[in-house]
This record gives structure tokens, C-alpha cells and sequence, in this order.
């Protein structure tokens, strides 16, 4: 029984964000489409359906010896068993507690064979409750993490806040992660067209990730704050020496990236190569070829905490031609 | 015993039998004690009887017997049919003529793994990190474990149960008695087990693709690396002297007898399939083998003369579960396209 890999999304956010009403809506919204959802705590969502599966979180390492490289077992069960159902669905959601680091949700999809064969990772989206954001962002690293993560958020609950605090919140959230798509939100209410299936994990769609030049200037973050950043190249890239520093640099510094992405120029190569990365683990592709007389420049897209830029952009230099 | 696995002409057309089209995935099969029935799992909640007699009659296709998938199927060691778990939090009781009763409930859990005893007519079972094991209309709990079980298997006399999960095998005395656990630790998750037939070995398949293998006297271990994919089956010969292996082209079995498998390659033979073996099983008496393929071949082989067959099957779909009545003549075969077969295999 052949069929697409059903797009999985995953969702983020503290307590109290409005990840159950979010997941509430989309149970019970007639939109024609049939989701299962895995969600951590039963009985939390006032929906009765077959399709909602309890998980337990369970978070393993991989017996690899790379300390990062760790799964969410839970997940790899449910989904080889939901998709021996008979009555197959639109697309899998789900949910994280408030305090998980999304990573491990992400990594299952780059590790587990069986499941990469029959799912792929759509996006990650995190809810964020727009009065209490900058106040759980000194509570510990997970409300960072989970934007870091992020490839949509829903900034929730505007209605309680001015538009001068909702500013404060979105500049905040773009000083960590500009490359999420932030929607203002109340009561989690949303288009679904806009969250379910972004494709942000393909990488035939990394295309139309655009990143921004480094702003130089505005350095006087905290070295240890979680940002995003940008490095860029207008001379073709060795692939040698590419995987050589790449592949040192996630050695060393894969448990401070978060999400890597590219698009390179190889030197001699008519298509673009694509890859992305959570923590260490690394999907790549050629993409679409170079067209004639196209400026062919490569850039490169971090999110991680410790990040230095200039640093990394010297590193990126070295591997030119 | 009239079999030769090996025959040729079963290149071009499949052994008789019977072949009948489920809805729904097979997710596993097994024959009933007297082996007159195969039964099948499916993923729409139904359970399909199958007569192994080929001359008897076809057997309708029934209601739903769980919610949502049924995920484990075993013989009923204390009664004439099945016994079922399904992803509704049920234990089933399938008697042959079809009625049922329920043994265990655990709303909101997965009943996922089961093992029966036949000598002690014992159930285990497995619904998130719990075991549980049936006997004689009491249920018993074990656990909880640090991870959900993720496979078990009864010790050779049926006094104990192996269950795998994240971090290693436990080991439970079922008696009445109630001893600590054994705990046998190997880091990483553990996704198959099964206890060897002469009950000195506990196998188990890894994340990691690897094989693990405990030698319970000694609680010395070993591991098998070099495998592409997670191996999900295992299964030990009934005189315990190899372990069969899923997840290469060709029979993979590792020697068991001497000194073991430890600085040696594992036995290899057959023909290579077109993909990896999902599912492997052992004849239950002779030195015969039956693999399932990703592939949808199946491969049917003899671990002495080292011959073997592949039977090409219809649709091409990832074959998903494998059981030898308990003769040993026939054999049950499932697919992921819900093709379930009955073969017989006697010349």
C-alpha cells in the first residue's frame, strides 16, 4: 500500500500558550482533513477521537556516542503503529509539554529509517503566550529553545497585551530566530492553510528560505543568547573543505546549533546543493540547476546559541575556492 | 516428514493454499493449537479465521474485534483459538469459533506485544511500561519499566518473562513467589527479544541496528554489529543451535552450539532477495526456514543442504508477518497490502 509520507507537524510552546485550543480547532474545524494527534497529556483535549494517540515522552540517546543525538522512542512506536491503520490520514500532529526541548521530536525524523520512510517532518510550530513570554525567557532555556526550533509561530493572546509589548515580543523573538514565520494570533486562531504543511523541512523548498545579511553593530547580545544568523559566499564552494569544517563544526558545536540550513555553489556543479540540520544530524540534496548567467552564491543559515559570526564566517571563507 | 522446501517448481507458481484479500495491513499471524485455523491481525481492528484445510469453506470476514489496529496476535496456550491486543487498550480471548472475551483492559494504553506459554497455558503481555501476565483467569502486573516494553518472551519453563526496552532486558520470576527482577543492561533501545528454545540466551534487536545476546548462567553478553536496518525479527531454531536473523538479503543465522557465536561470522545462505527480510521463522521441528522480504518475495530454505527457493507473490507489498502451523506443514503469510495466504507445503 504505497502512499505519500504523511507530513508530521510538530507544536511547541509553554503551558498555557494555547497549544490545546490550537489542536482542539483543529480537530473539530470542518475542513475535510483527517489528522491523528499524539499528545501528552489524555483527556486534556475536550475532543473524543480515535485518532488521538497518548505519549509518554520518552527521550532516548542513541547508542552512538554522540551526546546530542537523542530520539523520542515513544514516537517510532506510534507512528509504525498508526500507520498500519487501515483508514489513513491527512497528517500527523504533535503535541510537546510545555517544557520539551523540541530537538529529540526533530531528530527521530532524521534517524529512524522506518519512520522517515513513511513520514516526513513538515514544520515545527511554536505557540507563544504573548503577556508571559519575556518572563518564562528568564525561567530557563526551553521558551528560547522552542522559538530557536521554531519554523512558524503563533504569537497568541495579542488581545491582552498593547501593540508596544507585542513589538517588544516580536523584535525579541526575531533577535533568536528570523527565520520563523510569526503570525498574531488570539485564542490560537488561524488559518490552517497557513501552519499544516509548510514543507519546511524539504529540501527541494529550501529555496525560498531567504536569509538576511549579518547585521554587524548590534553585537552587544549576551555571547550566550540563543540567535540566528547568516553567512554568505559569492565564489564557488570546495565541497571538500565544505564537509571537512561542517562536519567539525557540528562535531564540536552540534549541541549549540540548533537548525542549519544552505544552499551552496559547488565549484563545477550546475544544480544547487541543499542541506539541512538539527543539532548534528545533517539532510542534504542536489536542488535545482543553475540557470545561464545566474550570480551563483551560496548562503548558509544558523540557529544556535554561542554563535560567532564573524568566526564562522572566516571558517566558511576558507572553504572557497 | 514430506517436505522439501526447496522444490523448484515453486518458482513459477506458489505452493496450494489459500490466499484472501483483508482491507487492511496484516500486522501478524499465527495458527491456533491444533492448527486447524490461521489467524491475522489487521490494522482495521478485525482478526481473519482462516481454515488451513484448503477444501473447507471460506469464513467471513467478521465485525471489528478492536478500535483501532489489532498490533499483536498469538496462539491461546490455554484455549482453541487467539489471543489479541490491540491499540483500544484490549486483551482479547478469540475462541476458534470466533466468540471472544476480554482478558485485560488498559484504556488509553497500547496493548502491543504478547507471548503465550503453552506447557503452564500463561499470556504475557505488554500495554505501555507495564507486563502483565494471565494465568488461570488471574491477571498480574509487572513493572512499571523505565521505558515503554517493546518486546517479551517466556523463559523455556514458562517461570519467567524477558521484556525489552530502553536501557536493557528485565527479567521476571512469575511465580507465586515475588522476586526482584533481573535487570540485564545494554545501553540504547532495545526493540525485539526473544528467549532461546533451550533457554540459555536472551536475543534482542537494537535501534542501532545491532544484536545483543545475553548468556543468562553467566549474565555474560555479546553483540552482532553490521546490519543496514533495525532487525525486528528474530527467531531461534527449535533445537536452539542458531539464531535467524531478519534484516539482510539472504538467511542470516548465527551458531549457538560450542562456543558460541562469539569472533565468527554469522551463517549465511539463500538466494539474495530483491530487498532486506522483514520477518524470519524457524520450522518448528526440521532444520527448514521461512523469510519474508521488504520486497514481498518470500524465501523458504533448508539450513543443511544450504537450498532454497523464492516464491514470487503477487503484489509486491512488504511482507509483514510469517507463522509455521505447529506440524510444520503449513505456513501463514501476511502482507502490508493485506494479503493473507495459508500454504501448504507438503508434496
Amino acid at each position: 500500500m504505497a502512499q505519500a509520507q504523511v507530513p508530521v507537524t510538530v507544536l511547541t510552546g509553554y503551558l498555557g500558550a494555547g497549544k490545546t485550543t490550537l489542536l482542539n480547532r483543529i480537530l473539530s474545524e470542518q475542513h475535510g482533513k483527517k489528522y491523528a494527534v499524539i499528545v501528552n497529556e489524555f483527556g486534556e483535549l475536550g475532543v473524543d477521537n480515535d485518532l488521538v494517540v497518548n505519549a509518554d515522552e520518552e527521550v532516548f540517546e542513541m547508542n552512538n556516542g554522540c551526546i546530542c543525538c537523542t530520539v523520542r522512542g515513544d514516537l517510532i512506536r506510534i507512528i509504525e503503529g498508526l500507520m498500519k491503520r487501515k483508514d489513513k490520514f491527512d497528517g500527523i500532529l504533535v503535541e510537546t509539554t510545555g517544557l520539551a526541548d523540541p530537538g529529540p521530536v526533530a531528530q527521530t525524523f532524521f534517524t529512524d529509517d522506518e519512520v522517515k520512510a513513511k513520514t516526513r517532518l513538515d514544520a515545527i510550530i511554536t505557540v507563544v503566550d504573548a503577556k508571559h513570554f519575556l518572563g518564562q525567557l528568564d525561567q530557563g532555556s526551553e521558551a528560547e529553545q522552542q522559538i530557536a526550533f521554531a519554523d512558524v509561530i503563533l504569537l497568541n493572546k495579542t488581545d491582552l497585551v498593547s501593540e508596544d509589548e507585542l513589538k517588544k515580543v516580536e523584535a525579541k523573538i526575531n533577535s533568536i530566530n528570523r527565520y520563523a514565520h510569526i503570525f498574531r494570533t488570539q485564542k490560537s486562531q488561524i488559518e490552517l492553510n497557513a501552519i499544516l504543511d509548510k514543507g519546511a523541512f524539504d529540501l527541494k523548498r529550501i529555496l525560498e528560505f531567504e536569509p538576511e545579511f549579518l547585521h554587524h553593530g548590534h553585537d552587544h547580545d549576551h555571547e550566550e543568547e540563543v540567535k540566528s544568523l547568516s553567512l554568505t559566499a559569492d565564489r564557488p564552494v570546495d565541497p571538500d573543505k565544505f564537509q571537512k569544517w561542517m562536519g567539525a563544526l557540528l562535531q564540536l558545536r552540534g549541541p549549540d546549533i540548533f537548525r542549519s540550513k544552505g544552499i551552496l555553489a559547488i565549484d563545477g556543479a550546475p544544480r544547487r546543493y541543499v542541506y539541512q540540520g538539527v543539532h548534528m544530524m545533517m539532510d542534504s540534496d542536489w536542488g535545482t540547476p543553475w540557470k545561464d548567467g545566474e550570480t551563483r552564491s551560496s548562503k548558509l543559515g544558523f540557529i544556535g546559541r554561542n554563535l560567532d559570526g564573524e568566526n564562522l564566517q572566516r571558517g566558511f571563507n576558507d572553504c572557497l575556492k | 516428514m514430506k517436505l522439501d522446501l526447496a522444490n523448484p517448481a515453486w518458482r513459477q507458481t506458489l505452493p496450494p493454499g489459500r490466499s484472501v484479500a483483508g482491507d487492511a495491513p496484516a500486522v501478524a499471524c499465527a495458527f491456533n493449537k491444533d492448527g486447524s485455523l490461521g489467524g491475522f491481525a489487521l490494522g482495521d481492528g478485525r482478526v481473519r479465521l482462516l481454515p488451513a484445510d484448503i477444501s473447507a469453506g471460506e469464513t467471513a470476514a467478521g465485525e471489528p474485534l478492536h478500535g483501532g489496529v489489532v498490533l499483536a496476535l498469538v496462539d491461546d496456550p490455554a484455549g482453541d483459538g487467539f489471543v489479541s491486543g490491540g491499540d483500544d487498550g484490549r486483551l482479547l480471548r478469540i475462541a476458534a469459533d470466533g466468540r471472544t472475551s476480554e482478558l485485560a483492559c488498559q484504556k488509553g494504553k497500547w496493548f502491543e506485544h504478547i507471548a503465550g506459554h503453552r506447557a503452564t497455558g500463561a499470556i504475557a503481555a505488554s500495554a505501555g511500561k507495564n507486563a502483565y501476565v494471565v494465568k488461570a483467569g488471574e491477571v498480574r502486573e509487572f513493572g512499571p519499566h523505565q521505558s515503554t516494553v517493546a518486546a517479551l518472551d517466556f523463559s523455556k519453563d514458562g517461570s519467567r518473562i524477558a521484556c525489552a526496552h530502553y536501557g536493557g532486558v528485565t527479567v521476571w520470576s512469575i511465580g507465586q513467589v515475588v522476586l526482584p527482577p533481573r535487570r540485564f543492561a545494554w545501553r540504547g533501545s532495545h526493540v525485539a527479544l526473544k528467549w532461546s528454545t533451550d533457554g540459555k540466551f536472551i536475543a534482542t534487536g537494537t535501534q542501532e541496528n545491532d544484536i545483543h545476546v545475553w548468556r543468562m548462567a553467566q549474565a555474560t553478553d555479546m553483540r552482532m554489529q553490521g546490519y543496514p536496518a533495525k532487525v525486528k525479527s528474530l527467531s531461534w531454531t527449535a533445537d536452539a543451535r542458531f539464531l535467524y536473523t531478519s534484516a539482510q538479503p539472504v538467511f542470516t543465522a548465527w551458531p549457538f552450539s560450542g562456543k558460541g557465536p562469539e569472533g565468527k561470522p554469522p551463517l549465511q545462505f539463500g538466494d539474495e532477495g530483491a530487498g532486506l527480510m522483514t520477518v524470519v521463522a524457524a520450522h518448528p521441528a526440521a532444520e527448514f526456514v521461512a523469510g519474508g522480504y521488504d520486497s514481498g518475495e518470500l524465501q523458504l530454505g533448508d539450513i543443511k543442504t544450504k537450498r532454497s527457493v523464492v516464491l514470487k507473490m503477487a503484489d509486491g507489498s512488504a511482507i509483514t508477518c510469517l507463522a509455521w502451523s505447529p506440524d510444520g506443514f503449513r505456513l501463514a503469510v501476511g502482507n502490508e497490502a493485506g494479503t493473507l495466504l495459508v500454504l501448504d507445503l507438503r508434496r
